[in-house]
């Protein structure tokens, strides 16, 4: 068989099994083209992908840390962080490739101190997170007083209003992170070990593979791709704010269990993922056309949330 | 019989697109759904709408404050094309983008409450935040004598009328330079945080004979934390919007002023802005509402509910202008 | 209460012994840098401030020793306190305090429910929850603040009796009752031995499901009283009530040695994790250190105080 034919067997065996999520998808995304004329226009259309470009490359992340039985929820923070950093430095006259190098370099660095404790220390993913999460969130803080960092060169802008051959910028990125991350999860030895970690870490120890230094590269990619996601963030604001991703940890890790991806077991796939952010999207963008109130839109994103899980977890029983 | 479908369907058609045209869709951005203070400019915007007869809806980050969702929410709406947009930046830098969008699309935008720079605007519907945070400050500092210590609790610090409002306070304090300022903590516009901050800061001045609430929420907050530490008689305090509670809280003497800072005149006046500008009606590019301290004695128009209350005359807010 | 301490396993005690041995530090520091941080008005202020957190910490840590999470209990909180408050203004204040409760007890019994008999992870269950708490309590209060509380009420959050604060005497009897729960009750054992072993809690006949959703139930209720206290203390109710109570709950929980992964851990804990916040969040305002290092204490504090416990741990292994 050809490489061609073996690379779509992978995408196309997982989606013989699709999750809840990708009905969900299908469903909303019909629902509301019949219930809002502006829904299917291009410009929605393109505004869904742009505004989930960031929240789908922070969950690709998160989907690694999770298979690993892990979770990150130090993310939104850490992203917040590196933008800060970027946008402190452009602002006063620095160089693109330094002030884009250092955000690269926090988000890393960040991603290694979680994974560090995870698995040398060998703390729960959740506390260790949680800390960083106060840490990060508080130096970005302390750096901009709470503030937003402007002044940015138009440089910067490219991130979010840049074309190249003829697709945005923010979609170019989203879909080299995925490819690069499918890669990463389905045909490198990393991959494997990310699936192992979290099915059967003990065998992994016992074959003698550094199961420890391979967890920290986890958080690691974690944390470059929250860093990545920083860039169009920042450029989509024009602007870098401290607390401009808190929460969006939370909406990856819902994106990833939404799609199919369990916190036990180290099953999953970032296929799942790309379809359970979208899902969310489509949603919220949705519900915004059609007009519902803010006060039922919260209520409504929660219980189309749980349902999904829900109708996920009675299939598998059965 | 299909020629009487074909027809009716014809007909009813056509109207609801004229009838488009006769009640523009206006949509009003407020902050958040939890602040009674957007839920007041929200009432404003409605009695607008009714009155000139155009459709209001609102638009609201589910998360309160939230940038990213703010951006989502004008794109999203760009998509919708309202005839008018009527905003107001959760933060005035971050937004900047995207309503250099809607400038783009073609929609006229009417901004109230938080200046933004760097976006064309029909006009700009405000109260000086500057202004009110001195003259609230200086009505404090005469209440206590011209002098003593006092202590600031700030609104969330990124946010414009914040640090406008500090700047005021800044300007009067530099007026009076036996008035000591002990502190300035930030209590993020929200009572509980502001009780917590302040009980902390009481015990570590003894002495503190006034109080400066960056809002009215924290301000009744902080006189409830005096008053259960018997400390209520000796320490004055104010705060801005004069919303409801504040104004029981002033009338019971709990707190000494606040200053009018009206979500309900501001919504009515940006709303009926953005639709005058549709009917090719000419106004200046800022309309200004006058900075009223309120007190015991003229307290009692403010205690009424925001629904009640009396809608601005948009003529004689135009004739103040000039004034101004 | 000896016999209570004598049952406690050695890493609980090694928790107990260095969280307090911290606070004791952490006193007589600020002690000596601070004039005023050891007066008496001090004092009762960092205990009603941990009292407040701690109230709405207790529930969480019994369903996070079951393995679980609770991340709706700000919003449960927020939402009891709504509704509780839109009848005791109107003078109803037995109905409203019913209510307030029972909203709490509705929230948690379906979080346990999705949780036990659907099988959903307790973090999208609760996750869930935190929005759909959080959109009807936005739908509720229709953007209003209900202010104004008669004074009986009010007394339950800023009321004194025997000269400490009525927050602290609640939190001291919930810590009492919820200790005594969890180590003297079948129920209670219950809960360790799910969150240590829950295959073998399962094949022991225990009726985990039941006592999950009544885990959960009592978290909801719980965050539904913390409420009740909060909107006595402030005189006032909004549908941002308790947003940012979450996170602190969480790091006392964790700070006071329960762990995640359930089985160990305990009340106890959390309450001397509530003091510790209380204690951090008061020497820092004391000090005029800038509110926004609170987060950086906090975080390093907890990893700190966690990687102590794991290597211990180790160590006894």
């Amino acid at each position: 068989m050809n490489a061609a034919a073996r690379a779509l067997r992978m995408p196309l065996a997982i989606s013989l099994e699709l999750p809840g999520a990708a009905y969900l998808l299908a469903l909303l995304a019909a629902a509301f083209a019949l219930a809002s004329p502006e829904f299917s226009s291009p410009r929605n259309l393109g505004n869904i992908a742009l505004q989930s470009a960031a929240l789908i490359i922070v969950s690709l992340g998160m989907t690694l840390v999770i298979l690993t039985e892990g979770i990150d929820l130090s993310l939104g923070a850490v992203l917040g962080l590196c933008g800060v950093v970027m946008g402190l430095m452009l602002a006063s006259h620095g160089s693109l490739p330094t002030a884009l190098g250092a955000a690269l370099a926090i988000g890393i660095i960040a991603g290694c101190c979680n994974g560090a404790l995870v698995a040398y220390a060998g703390m729960p993913p959740f506390i260790v997170t949680l800390g960083v999460y106060g840490i990060a969130q508080s130096l970005a803080m302390v750096l901009t007083q709470g503030n937003s960092v402007t002044g940015l060169p138009p440089a910067v802008r490219w991130f979010n209003e840049g074309v190249w051959l003829g697709v945005p910028v923010p979609i170019l990125a989203m879909a080299a992170v995925f490819a690069f991350t499918w890669l990463l999860l389905y045909r490198t030895r990393f991959g494997r070990y990310v699936f192992a970690i979290g099915g059967n870490r003990r065998a992994l120890e016992l074959a003698g593979v550094p199961v420890r230094a391979w967890l920290v590269a986890v958080y690691a990619y974690a944390g470059l791709l929250a860093a990545i996601a920083s860039f169009i963030m920042t450029a989509r604001m024009n602007a870098a704010h401290p607390t401009i991703a808190i929460g969006l940890e939370f909406d990856a890790i819902a994106a990833v269990i939404l799609g199919g991806t369990s916190f036990e077991k180290g099953y999953g796939g970032i296929w799942g993922t790309l379809v359970g952010a979208l899902a969310v999207a489509v949603l919220r963008n949705g519900l915004n056309l059609i007009g519902l109130g803010t006060e039922w839109q919260v209520a409504v994103v929660g219980l189309v949330i749980v349902s999904a899980v829900a109708l996920d977890a009675l299939r598998n029983r059965s | 019989m299909k020629l009487l479908a074909i027809v009716v369907a014809a007909m009813l058609a056509v109207p609801s697109a004229a009838f488009a045209q006769a009640r523009p869709k206006i949509v009003v951005f407020t902050k958040n759904v939890t602040n009674p203070f957007w839920k007041a400019v929200r009432v404003g915007a409605d009695k607008a709408g009714k009155q000139l007869g155009a459709d209001v809806e609102h638009a609201a980050p589910t998360k309160p404050d939230n940038i990213e969702e703010q951006t989502r929410l004008v794109e999203d709406w760009i998509v919708r094309k309202p005839a008018a947009m009527v905003f107001v930046p959760v933060d005035f830098k971050a937004l900047v983008p995207s309503i250099q969008k809607v400038n783009q699309a073609g929609i006229p935008v009417v901004i109230f409450s938080n200046r933004m720079s760097d976006v064309e605007s029909v006009t700009y519907v405000g109260s000086d935040d500057e202004t009110i945070g001195y003259e609230i400050t200086s009505y404090l500092i005469k209440s206590i004598g011209g002098k003593g210590k006092i202590v600031h609790i700030d609104g969330v610090p990124a946010a414009i009328t914040a640090q406008n409002r500090k700047k005021g306070m800044e300007r009067a304090l530099k007026e009076h330079p036996q008035i000591e300022l002990l502190a300035s903590q930030p209590g993020n516009y929200r009572r509980l945080p502001a009780v917590q901050v302040f009980e902390n800061l009481m015990q570590r001045f003894p002495q503190i004979d006034g109080v400066i609430c960056a809002n009215d929420d924290m301000a009744v907050g902080v006189s409830e934390a005096l008053a259960a530490a018997g400390r209520g008689g000796k320490t004055k305090v104010v705060g801005i919007d004069a919303i409801p509670d504040g104004i029981a809280a002033i009338q019971s003497g709990k707190m000494q002023a606040t200053a009018d800072y009206s979500g309900h005149d501001q919504g009515f006046l940006a709303t009926s802005a953005a639709i005058r500008h549709l009917r090719g009606e000419k106004f200046p590019k800022e309309i200004a509402l006058p900075v009223v301290i309120v007190e015991k004695g003229n307290a009692a128009p403010w205690a009424m509910p925001v629904e009640e209350k009396p809608t601005p005359d948009w003529n004689k807010v135009l004739q103040a202008q000039k004034k101004l | 209460m000896i016999a209570a301490v004598q049952r406690l396993p050695t890493e609980m005690l090694f928790v107990v012994v260095t969280r307090t041995a911290f606070v004791a530090a952490l006193v007589l520091l600020l002690a000596i840098v601070s004039p005023h941080f050891l007066t008496t008005d001090n004092m009762v202020i960092v205990l009603r401030q941990a009292a407040l957190q701690f109230l709405m910490a207790a529930g969480l840590t019994l369903v996070v020793l079951t393995g679980g999470i609770d991340l709706s209990v700000g919003a449960v909180l927020g939402l009891a306190a709504c509704v509780g408050a839109g009848f005791i203004v109107k003078g109803y204040v037995l109905l409203g305090i019913l209510a307030a409760l029972g909203a709490g007890l509705a929230c948690g019994i379906v979080n346990g429910a999705l949780v036990a008999y659907v099988g959903i992870p307790a973090f999208i269950a609760t996750y869930g929850m935190l929005w759909v708490a959080h959109g009807l309590g936005y739908v509720f209060m229709k953007g209003e603040v209900i202010h104004g509380f008669p004074a009986g009420f009010r007394a339950l959050g800023a009321g004194f009796f025997a000269s400490l604060p009525i927050p602290v005497i609640a939190g001291a009897l919930l810590l009492l009752a919820l200790h005594v729960v969890l180590h003297l009750t079948r129920f209670g054992r219950a809960l360790y031995a799910m969150g240590g072993n829950p295959v073998a809690a399962r094949l022991t006949g225990m009726p985990t499901k039941r006592y999950l959703v009544t885990v959960y139930a009592l978290s909801g209720m719980l965050a539904a009283f913390a409420g009740l206290v909060v909107i006595a203390r402030v005189n006032a109710a909004d549908s941002g009530t308790g947003e940012e109570l979450l996170l602190t709950a969480i790091a006392a929980v964790c700070l006071g040695g329960t762990s995640l992964f359930g089985g160990v851990g305990g009340i106890v804990g959390t309450a001397i994790g509530s003091l510790i916040l209380a204690l951090v969040v008061n020497g820092m305002n004391m000090l005029g250190i800038a509110t926004f290092w609170q987060a950086f204490a906090m975080g390093v504090i907890l990893i700190l105080a966690v990687f102590a416990d794991v290597t211990f741990k180790r160590r006894m292994s």
